[in-house]
């Protein structure tokens, strides 16, 4: 388990570390992933800035200055078993969480947001970078 | 192991379906009279999700395990009597079960067990409902009802990378307890799906396919259905499953399968074989008692990899 907490300051410096030292993001083209996404974690919005498959910056809070085109909302319960090491299903994953709210209609998931061909287009890496705050949180893993 | 060679072998049948004939391939592993085992794999993949049963031999000693690939998926290319590229690959309900039925039929089996997962596992209650006397036995392995909104535009997109986003889309359907290398080999079979056809069998999966209202159709007490969902299956859960099978009233059981998701065969097939195990034995009068409505990995003896490794920095060390 991790000793920091979630989405703090130190979180995002371990997280930015995590998705620019992982050797997935470095190939089959997830290098050119440059579309900025944001995180919504309860109350609190985080804009992640994505330089060719890089995390170039964090950003709290972002207003009409910044630019994104999707992103994910979800309570901090959910995100906190998202980011688990064994994480509950179905929180485990993106498109799992996303199905369970949008079709479904359950409550306690994540949901996607913003246009929706620029997340399919970026599919695989936005969702690399997502599985990376689970492994930022645990300090390793995959 | 240089030099050790499986006991699978591959060859082609020729099927009609729809009045056209259809080259099928179709591998298989186990003794001429073992009870057949006919596997359907999943929307948009092949056989080869089925490798590891395939050469499992607690299950071949006994079954004849054949596992082939759809019209249009791995090595059964499309008709070659028709302008298919004129048309969108679109499965219908009709002519999945027709197409798995004369697959039965051209191979001349006697008294089969079906076995399918997804859009395979789905059809179980098409083949109950329409070819009640075909098979022995019926295992819908990730089986609902209902499985709606995966029917996707953007899974055949000029602007949409199809052959990586086809399998990812999938990527959370599989347990996070399942081994890493086999998660990832379910992907890499995914990669290889033509154009449009996962998005055509989604069609069947996710539009044509609703049961919600036509489960006391089904007879299982003239062929036992088995609905057996996973854990992490978010599209079709346990408790899908168990709706289903109590729609469907006597002769189905739902067993949710503890610690594995919505590719069992594939994802995990240590464990998945250990369950199945435990079915077939149902199915053959072998098993003592009733199946539980969980089944876990300590039931079956099997330990599971570590969920979330850490991950060794280069050079070794912790």
């Amino acid at each position: 388990m991790t000793d920091m907490e979630l989405a703090s300051h130190e979180w995002w410096e371990r997280y930015k570390e995590t998705v620019n030292d992982d050797p997935e993001m470095r190939v089959r083209g997830h290098d050119e992933f440059d579309a900025n996404f944001y995180v919504e974690i309860g109350d609190e919005r985080f804009l992640i800035q994505m330089d060719r498959g890089r995390v170039r910056d964090v950003v709290p809070n972002p207003g009409l200055n910044h630019r994104w085109e999707f992103g994910v909302e979800g309570s901090r319960e959910a995100w906190e078993e998202f980011v688990r090491e064994t994480p509950p299903p179905f929180n485990h994953e993106i498109i799992a969480s996303h199905y369970r709210s949008a079709v479904r209609g359950e409550d306690g998931h994540l949901v996607l947001t913003g246009d929706n061909k620029r997340i399919f287009q970026n599919l695989r890496p936005f969702q690399r970078a997502l599985d990376l705050m689970r492994v930022a949180h645990n300090g390793g893993g995959s | 192991m240089s030099g050790a060679i499986e006991e699978i072998t591959g060859r082609y049948v020729h099927v009609e379906i729809g009045g056209v004939d259809h080259r099928v391939y179709f591998e298989e592993n186990g003794p001429e009279d073992g009870i057949p085992l006919l596997c359907q794999h999943t929307a948009g993949n092949n056989c080869q999700e089925w490798r590891n049963l395939l050469t499992d031999e607690e299950i071949t000693d006994r079954f004849r395990v054949i596992a082939y690939d759809l019209p249009f998926h791995g090595k059964s290319v499309p008709p070659t009597t028709q302008r298919w590229w004129t048309e969108d690959y679109t499965l219908t309900a009709d002519r999945f079960a027709e197409t798995i039925v004369g697959i039965a039929d051209a191979l001349e089996l006697d008294d089969p067990i079906y076995m399918g997962s997804s859009m395979g596992g789905n059809v179980v209650l098409e083949l109950a409902d329409w070819y009640p006397d075909r098979f022995r036995a019926l295992i819908g392995l990730e089986c609902a009802a209902h499985s709606p909104g995966f029917y996707i535009d953007w899974l055949d997109h000029p602007h949409v990378n199809t052959t990586e986003v086809n399998a990812y889309s999938c990527w959370g359907l599989m347990a996070p307890q399942s081994p890493e290398e086999a998660r990832r080999e379910t992907m890499y079979l995914y990669e290889q799906g033509a154009t449009g056809v996962f998005k055509g069998d989604l069609y069947y999966y996710s539009v044509d396919h609703d049961y919600r209202d036509k489960l006391d159709q089904i007879d299982a007490e003239r062929c036992p259905v088995y609905v057996v969902n996973g854990e992490y299956d978010y599209l079709t859960t346990p408790d899908d499953g168990r709706e289903t099978a109590k729609g469907i009233g006597d002769g189905a059981v739902a067993v949710e399968m503890a610690k594995i998701g919505h590719f069992p065969m594939s994802e995990n097939p240590e464990l998945f074989n250990a369950y199945l195990g435990e079915i077939l034995d149902d199915i053959t009068g072998e098993r003592e008692g009733e199946l539980p409505d969980v089944i876990a990995p300590e039931d079956v003896g099997v330990e599971l990899h570590p969920p979330a490794p850490v991950r060794k920095p280069e050079g070794g060390g912790e």
